[in-house]
């Protein structure tokens, strides 16, 4: 109680340093929850994509990009150590995907339900409704990520408009911070249906609808190394590019670790400009209490008494910065993800480790900024201290 | 019997490379246990210095010729270290200053409480002696008062159950009336050989008025860093009750 009332005498100065600690962590927090979601994005596609080849058209890019065909399906699943193959369907929900992205753009993705034969291990939970089933094939039915879900505000039994076509919605999905979050999942033939309205006239009068895709999934045999079926693919499938979970990891992995060091690195330099603020305000504080510090002296307080009760003042008011900066941080990601729903965008993932994580960091480093001016006062004479004016 | 005895209490203190101060030239000083003594002298005659060796603020230099001596209650406190002078000055002795120096944050209670808990007693024990001790200067109804609305007096009162409050073997008061006008200083000076008289207190002041030493049981003269006159016990005492 002693130790918040000598803060309290010092009303500007202290609620200064406060604020200034209070932004650090308040950058902490909103530049780290960023970071824990472009974290859960990246671990959510390198699990997906782990134990699968996905080939698209060259050029493509996971599954995305040019039109391949379903026939394609039989030539991969011929090649040595290949375990099921089926194709999919994946593109934009709509045309105009204007302004920046953080993460996945909200998709279509068309399948027939249980292609996979059993060997997807990502799974999906429905928070409300039921996955697409084969008999699904032939109607308008969507199963919506838990972002677009709310973007639409529909639940099931609704009708939701897809690229001017009526879907009814069967099942909602839980939150998985991934791309899921972001997907419209419909049949494989309501997917090829939209898909052959995206292009241009001349080029989907060639096509076969029945026979569109725009990926493949390729899962190898168990023990057998996805490298080996890209590698075979590359070799015998002409105008191709498959990709491995590790070819993920390599290119998304590389660009976000580095974008998340930039990030919490902006983080961390604000703190220490806190944290020089905490030293600067301390040292203040202890020359002006010189005399205080004297009398503590001087009546039987020893050196050790006498760092701990500034160390802990200047804990104090990292804790309090924290806490501010934390409430401060919450207030900006959770507003920030509320802006963004509407276009499907959630920017921030606040984690209880990141919240608790920056409130603890901003407490030691007040605790630790306050030792030096602690050290310092401790060192005085009690008897010049005494005299000080 | 002897409660404080010092002997070849030298210090020079360093105020620039060139500029040093003997301030005490080798001094032999004893104190009884319930005496109340003043020691007296002009500006620059050692006597703060001497109270700080003696209230152990300071360390007696120990390679100027013979080395220092000090004991109180013949235990050796000469060559002690920081922190073991630091615990005698908490649990045995008590402290008054010329300008009262209460931490002004705190309450009147508060600010004994601080010697209480500096000596290691903690609670409701010492949230009754503090408060005991601000009956005994008159001041318990003033006890959640803070520096800042009390009167010099007043605050004088609190600083002298703060350094009550522990029951220290002595109490080294440094100008405790020097800040004071003549009313409330003899006041201070009433409650300090109150306690003398009553609880047998052994008080040691600096002071430089001499209605002050004429008060006490005997009066030390320092002059150029050395003792010049020791006083007579008996005298002086004698020279107290005539004045009383």
């Amino acid at each position: 109680m002693r130790l918040v009332r000598d803060l309290g005498r010092r009303k500007l100065r202290s609620s200064l340093t406060i604020t200034g600690i209070m932004i650090g962590i308040m950058a902490l927090v909103v530049f780290g929850s960023m970071a824990n979601k472009i974290d859960a994005l990246v671990k959510g596609g390198s699990e997906y994509y782990k134990d699968k080849v996905t080939v698209s058209a060259k050029g493509g890019y996971m599954g995305i990009g040019g039109v391949l065909s379903t026939r394609m399906t039989d030539q991969i699943s011929q090649l040595d150590g290949v375990d099921v193959v089926f194709a999919d369907v994946a593109m934009m929900l709509s045309d105009d995907q204007s302004g920046v992205s953080m993460g996945t753009p909200p998709m279509i993705t068309g399948g027939v339900a249980g292609a996979d034969k059993g060997r997807e291990t990502f799974k999906l939970n429905y928070a409300t409704g039921r996955a697409l089933t084969p008999q699904d094939e032939g109607s308008n039915v969507v199963v919506l990520g838990s972002d677009l879900a709310r973007q639409f505000k529909a639940s099931v039994g609704d009708t939701v408009t897809l690229r001017s076509v009526q879907f009814k919605v069967v099942g909602v999905l839980e939150p998985t911070l991934t791309a899921p979050d972001n997907e419209a999942m419909v049949p494989m033939a309501a997917a090829q249906q939209l898909y052959i309205k995206t292009l241009p006239t001349l080029v989907a009068d060639k096509l076969n609808v029945s026979e569109i895709a725009t990926g493949l999934v390729v899962y190898p045999k168990p023990g057998v190394d996805p490298q080996k079926i890209a590698d075979e693919i590359n070799a015998s499938i002409p105008g191709v590019t498959p990709m491995t979970g590790a070819d993920f990891d390599k290119q998304i992995g590389a660009a976000t670790s580095m974008l998340n060091s930039i990030l919490i690195g902006i983080g961390l330099i604000s703190l220490l400009v806190g944290g020089l603020s905490v030293i600067n305000t301390m040292a203040m504080s202890v020359a002006e209490r010189t005399r205080e510090i004297g009398i503590k002296r001087a009546i039987g307080a020893s050196r050790w008494r006498i760092r701990r009760e500034i160390v802990i003042e200047s804990a104090i008011i990292g804790l309090v910065g924290g806490l501010l900066g934390l409430g401060l941080g919450a207030v900006i990601t959770y507003l920030g993800n509320e802006a963004g729903r509407s276009s499907a965008t959630i920017l921030f993932d606040l984690t209880a480790g990141t919240a608790i994580s920056s409130v603890a960091f901003a407490t030691i480093l007040g605790a630790t900024a306050g030792f030096i001016p602690a050290w310092h006062a401790s060192r005085l004479d009690p008897v010049t201290a005494l005299r000080y004016e | 019997m002897t409660i404080l005895e010092g002997r070849n209490l030298r210090k020079t203190y360093r105020l620039s490379r060139r500029n040093t101060v003997e301030a005490l030239k080798g001094v032999e000083i004893s104190i009884d246990a319930g005496e109340m003594v003043a020691i007296m002298g002009p500006s620059g005659s050692g006597k703060s210095t001497l109270m700080h060796i003696l209230g152990l603020l300071h360390a007696p230099d120990p390679n100027h010729g013979p080395a220092p001596e000090l004991r109180l209650a013949g235990e050796d406190v000469a060559s002690l270290s920081d922190n073991a002078r630091t615990k005698v000055r908490a649990r045995r002795m008590g402290f008054v200053f010329q300008d009262f120096n209460l931490v002004p944050t705190l309450t009147a209670l508060e600010n004994v409480l601080l010697a209480s808990d500096y000596a290691g007693i903690k609670g409701r024990a010492a949230r009754a002696a503090a408060l005991e001790a601000l009956g005994l200067v008159g001041l318990a109804d003033r006890a959640g008062h803070k520096p800042s609305e009390l009167s010099g007096g007043e605050q004088q009162r609190v600083a002298i159950a703060r350094a009550l409050v522990n029951r220290p073997e002595i109490i080294l008061a440094d100008e405790p009336t020097g800040n004071l006008d003549s009313d409330r200083s003899a006041e201070v000076l009433a409650l300090l050989r109150q306690f003398n008289h009553e609880h047998g207190q052994t008080i040691v002041l600096v002071t430089h008025d001499s209605e002050v030493g004429a008060a006490c049981d005997r009066v030390i003269r320092m002059r150029d860093g050395r003792i010049r006159d020791y006083g007579h016990r008996a005298a002086s005492v004698m020279a107290t009750e005539a004045v009383a």
